[in-house]
């Protein structure tokens, strides 16, 4: 479990960080916390010759409010964003998220941009910015574009971003009103990646639900939006039946098998945990 | 029943010794040993579970800088003379029909027999070059067909993992055909046959294996550094497998990061590190297992299947039984890998069976070989325990009452089994008493109808076993402690115990203060370097507490004997009016005059003038060991209450009890250290670790992504009680270090049955996780 030789790389701007990706094309890799991406190399599942390392890049550490949108810069530590006030007020989803991520020596080393460049069909993370619509923020040899949360992730470990492209912030929008906020998950054991989990929101107004949002993951190749589900939350109201919705979610998938559990097993329990996570995301806005 | 009141040391929860060293990460492993001019070692491992090598190419791995020398098996394996371990004796003929040993190799010889075999080894000035270079050794297999698991065994016996034998299995007990037995189960009022499966797993020791091997050919010795539970069969096997003589070969084991069981024997890859360090001489070579290679190649255990079938009469009294143990044996297990004998021996446990019919075989696969892990033959208490449960179901009786109709009772002691076990002192009944009572059944069953009326699945799992602990036939008859006081009263002692993790540190001493009347921390214990070392089988069997510890409760004595009889000779008393506190001598009701140990080792050893006449000086004795029986039994009841979530499967242990009867405890911390350890792969055992294979033979959880160990959110606070019954062995001590594994998993899967067999769910086999669960709910139509 040694990783083959490579050159690791300091930059300290995310333009020096574009020109040696640039420079070193298909054998340079970011490396961000290291968390996914060092055990495969010491289980040499994958080798680069260059890392160019994103922890020295201060302008990727920051963590804003502007306006009705949140943005949590790449670097943040998960353990930060599980903490810091500003992501617990106006992201409360991302901040609950975070403790379902593996272990705090995890999540301390771990980014919040990492987990989403990522992009495992298993994590936390990149479901909670499909389900709230976030915004990706990347810089590449072509300059800076954003990319819709729906486009971004492509499938296992598998983004939109192109070569040379990093990403550097995600912007998520704030809720705001009388909301609930629920990442529900089974997984084998405390901290490890979920067989099947979901992140949901809700805004309700009285008996209406205001707003929906849900996304499961662990249930295919990247995250899954339950739009209708969502709908049928909606249009149910507060006192939508609640299994009916999570039938709804859960309708569609067709996750495949693993040793740890069967693909008809997360299908089914995805119904479950939706109508249990949307139950508590009702109470908790309700109260 | 309570036993002897606790000494000053014996019987306290005097703090571990060792924990200031292993806990501040000051503990000395194989990989913190750095020796000049060492070069490291990395495996080039089969991705096939069978096939003919048809190409081995080193030459491009040869040019890497850095690399030292790269051994094949056609160079390694022909330097193999003997290749056996004390303990199993010399290899059976190839064509013994009893049974086998697979063909001795250290590498692939020429073809592969599972996924992790070894096929080359490469040295290297470091790790990192090791590995770069085994990545270029080029090998071409031609796929054959594999064998893997006990379905394609049993349905396939013509197939062979090894051509060189004449049969696939490593052991065999043929049926029996017993006409009255046959009989009376085909009279019996009730007859049920049930096949138990336990899942695959291995040892996870936090240490991997790792060996230094040092030859130093101007001296002609060989020095072994080796992460074991058992130094000297490390150098007997050495000395055997290369023709060295034995006595130029030292073995050291220095701290050890856990074996339970795994490294009891030496395996091939450390064999191999013998023959390459030998042959490569002067420069010293270090093998460090890292986690994956651990996980696939290590030893891997439990693959097993039993058969029970049971004749109850009406009232739920035993009849009889007839039971088949069928184990996975993997390719390449040390010996013959398989526990199905003294499973069958075992089978009866705590119950008054009138017959038990066993039979059993041990099959080869193309997998990872089997070797001991906690309770290797703890198949018969995991099965025995399961049908306990399932038959009370079958025949409408409630599994508590069932046990106690059949259990024995101390009026029933001395008890022999069906199967010619004696038992002298246990308290089976006592522990179910005892475990009820801290449980509190009535509150419980109350609790679980509530619940059951919410939809919620309470269960409540029992478990009753019997641990022949201490076993002690051939080298694992006897040990040994030499106990010597040097010239400042100051007490060393060597024993031939192998500590892993046992608190050996701790407990020895403690034995040897109460017995030697001197203060604990003046003994520092010696183990695990042949040079050093009295000759003994090392850690297993769970036997230090009785046979290490009787031994340092003689020698104890002995050397005690001799300071009185000095003391008594100074201060012109009676042996008989001496008494010794804290390292000093005293006459009786005359405290002025007295003695302390420092003054009278100071005469032993420099003063021979003020010795008794004729005796020899100095104060060293030493004294060997061996407990009456085969066998010290200790026993147990464990209780565990679940919640099982219906929608998803998964499953919350809310209490875990355990009640238990080891005798005399040395050190009741320890005592329940060693139940937790146990339980906690009991459980990991039922409800998280599997070390599942593909039909191609890959196995699947080679991290710990995948191969799921609990982790301390899965485990309840387990509850403990204590019933002390002095054992026949010396101090009254009764094993347990490998109970707490054995018992657990049938417990646990009895709770889960409980919570699940209103719903017309029975489990029977092992891993029971979340999918499992829930497909056995779905298919009784008690899930959607
Ligand atoms: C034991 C264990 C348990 C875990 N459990 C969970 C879990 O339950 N849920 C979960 O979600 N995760 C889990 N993880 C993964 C962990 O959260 C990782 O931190 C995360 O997936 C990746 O973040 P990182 O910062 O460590 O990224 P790295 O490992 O450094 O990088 C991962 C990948 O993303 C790329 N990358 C990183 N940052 C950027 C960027 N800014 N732009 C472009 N590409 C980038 C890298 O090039 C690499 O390919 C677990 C990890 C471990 C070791």
């Amino acid at each position: 479990m040694k990783p083959a030789p490579f050159e690791m790389h300091l930059p300290t701007s995310v333009s020096e960080v574009v020109a040696l990706l640039d420079e070193h094309g298909d054998l340079a890799k970011p490396i961000a916390g290291g968390q996914s991406l060092v055990p495969m190399m010491s289980l040499r599942l994958a080798s680069f010759e260059h890392l160019i390392d994103l922890n020295g890049v201060s302008e990727l550490n920051q963590v804003s409010v502007n306006g009705d949108s949140l943005r949590i810069g790449a670097m943040v530590r998960q353990s930060t964003a599980e903490h810091d006030p500003q992501i617990v007020k106006s992201a409360p989803l991302v901040a609950k998220a975070i403790p379902h991520i593996g272990h705090f020596q995890i999540r301390n080393r771990g980014t919040v941009g990492g987990s989403i460049a990522h992009a495992d069909p298993s994590s936390e993370l990149p479901a909670v910015a499909l389900a709230l619509d976030a915004t990706i923020e990347a810089v590449g040899p072509n300059g800076s574009r954003e990319i819709a949360a729906k486009d971004f992730f492509v499938s296992t470990w598998e983004t939109s971003l192109i070569d040379g492209e990093i990403l550097t912030g995600v912007r998520f929008p704030i809720w705001s009103g009388k909301c609930g906020f629920v990442v529900e998950e089974v997984a084998r054991r405390h901290g490890d990646f979920a067989l099947v989990g979901v992140a949901a929101a809700v805004q309700v107004d009285g008996s209406k639900v205001a707003k929906a949002a849900i996304a499961l993951f662990g249930v295919g190749g990247t995250p899954v939006r339950a739009s209708e589900a969502e709908q049928a939350l909606i249009a149910g109201g507060t006192s939508a039946d609640l299994d009916a919705v999570g039938n709804l979610a859960a309708m569609n998938l067709a996750p495949s098998d693993d040793v740890h559990a069967s693909g008809e097993y997360r299908k089914a329990v995805a119904a479950t945990i939706v109508a249990r996570a949307i139950a508590k995301a009702l109470k908790e806005a309700q109260s | 029943m309570s036993g002897q009141a606790a000494g000053r040391y014996v019987g306290q929860s005097i703090k571990r010794k060792e924990d200031p060293r292993l806990l501040t990460g000051q503990g000395r492993y194989v990989d913190d040993v750095q020796l000049p001019n060492m070069a490291h070692v990395a495996f080039v491992r089969s991705n096939i579970a069978r096939g003919k090598i048809t190409n081995l190419d080193i030459s491009e791995a040869l040019q890497v800088p850095g690399v030292i020398a790269i051994y094949t098996g056609d160079d390694l394996n022909p330097y193999i003379k003997e290749y056996w371990h004390t303990m199993g004796g010399p290899r059976p003929a190839l064509d013994d029909p009893s049974g086998a040993h697979p063909p001795a190799s250290v590498l692939a010889p020429g073809d592969v027999r599972f996924v992790g075999d070894p096929i080359a080894m490469v040295i290297a000035e470091n790790r990192y070059v090791a590995e770069d270079a085994a990545e270029m050794v080029i090998v071409d297999i031609d796929v054959e067909e594999p064998i893997i698991g006990l379905d394609m065994a049993v349905a396939h016996p013509e197939m062979k993992v090894h051509h060189e034998l004449n049969k696939n299995f490593s052991g065999i007990m043929p049926y029996m055909e017993v006409p009255p037995v046959d009989e009376m189960m085909a009279s019996a009022p009730h007859v049920v046959t049930r096949r138990f499966k336990q899942a695959r797993a291995t040892n996870v020791p936090m240490e991997p294996r790792g060996i230094i091997v040092k030859h130093d050919r101007g001296a002609n010795e060989i020095t072994i550094w080796s992460a074991t539970q058992n130094a000297h069969e490390v150098r007997s096997f050495c000395a055997r497998l290369i023709g060295f003589p034995a006595q130029r070969i030292r073995a050291i084991a220095g701290d050890v990061g856990g074996g339970f069981g795994q490294k009891m024997m030496v395996s091939r890859d450390e064999a191999a590190m013998m023959i390459a360090g030998y042959l490569l001489g002067d420069r010293p070579i270090k093998w460090i297992e890292d986690r994956r290679e651990s996980l696939i190649a290590a030893n891997q255990a439990r693959e097993e299947w039993v058969d029970v079938t049971m004749a109850v009469t009406p009232e739920g009294d035993i009849m009889g039984c007839r039971v088949n143990f069928l184990e996975d044996v993997g390719a390449y297990p040390p010996g013959a890998g398989g526990g199905a004998g003294m499973s069958a021996g075992m089978f009866p446990g705590p119950y008054k069976m009138p017959v038990v019919i066993p039979q059993g075989t041990s099959y080869f696969t193309n997998t990872c070989g089997k070797a001991p892990y906690r309770g290797p033959w703890m198949m018969e208490t995991v099965a025995r325990e399961q049908m306990m449960d399932h038959v009370a179901a079958e025949i409408g009786i409630d599994p508590i009452e069932f046990r106690r109709r059949n259990i024995i009772h101390q009026s029933d002691l001395p008890y022999t089994t069906c199967t010619t076990l004696v038992y002298d002192v246990v308290t089976p009944e006592e522990t179910l008493d005892q475990a009820m009572e801290m449980l509190d059944l009535a509150k419980f069953r109350a609790e679980q109808e509530k619940a059951r009326a919410e939809g919620r699945l309470l269960g409540l799992g029992v478990g009753v076993y019997i641990e022949p602990s201490a076993i002690a036939f051939g080298i694992l008859s006897s040990d040994q402690a030499n106990v010597r006081m040097d010239e400042n009263g100051k007490v060393l002692v060597a024993l031939s115990s192998g500590s892993h993790g046992h608190s050996i540190e701790t407990t020895m001493p403690q034995v040897i203060a109460e017995h030697l009347g001197c203060d604990i921390d003046d003994i520092i214990i010696m183990q695990g370097d042949t040079a050093s070392a009295p000759i003994g089988p090392g850690t297993g069997g769970s036997r230090t507490a009785v046979i290490v510890g009787g031994a340092c409760q003689t020698a104890a004595g002995k050397l005690k004997a001799k300071i009185l009889e000095i003391a008594a000779h100074t201060l012109e008393a009676n042996v008989d009016d001496l008494e010794v506190n804290d390292s000093v001598v005293s006459v009786k009701g005359t405290p002025a005059k007295q003695l302390p140990f420092a003054q009278i080792a100071a005469m032993a050893y420099m003063m021979p003038e003020m010795l008794p006449e004729g005796m020899e000086m100095g104060l060293e004795v030493s004294a060997r060991y061996k407990p009456a029986g085969s066998f010290t039994y200790s026993n147990a009841t464990h209780v565990c209450t679940v919640e099982v979530d219906p929608k998803t499967g998964m499953v919350k242990i809310l209490r875990y009890i355990v009640s238990e009867d080891c005798g005399q405890m040395i050190n009741p911390m320890v005592v329940e250290g060693q139940i937790a350890g146990g339980v906690v792969q009991g459980i990991g055992g039922v409800l998280f670790e599997h070390m599942i294979y593909d039909k191609d033979g890959n196995p699947l959880a080679t991290t710990f992504l995948d191969y799921l160990v609990p982790t301390a959110p899965e485990i309840p606070d387990i509850e403990y009680g204590h019933i002390q019954t002095m054992s026949n062995s010396l101090g009254g001590y009764k094993g347990m270090g490998e109970g707490g594994a054995i018992v657990s998993p049938p417990t646990v899967a009895n709770a889960i049955h409980d919570a699940v067999k209103h719903l017309g769910v029975h489990p029977t086999d092992f891993p029971l996780g979340p999918s499992q669960i829930r497909d056995l709910l779905v298919h009784a139509g008690a899930a959607v």
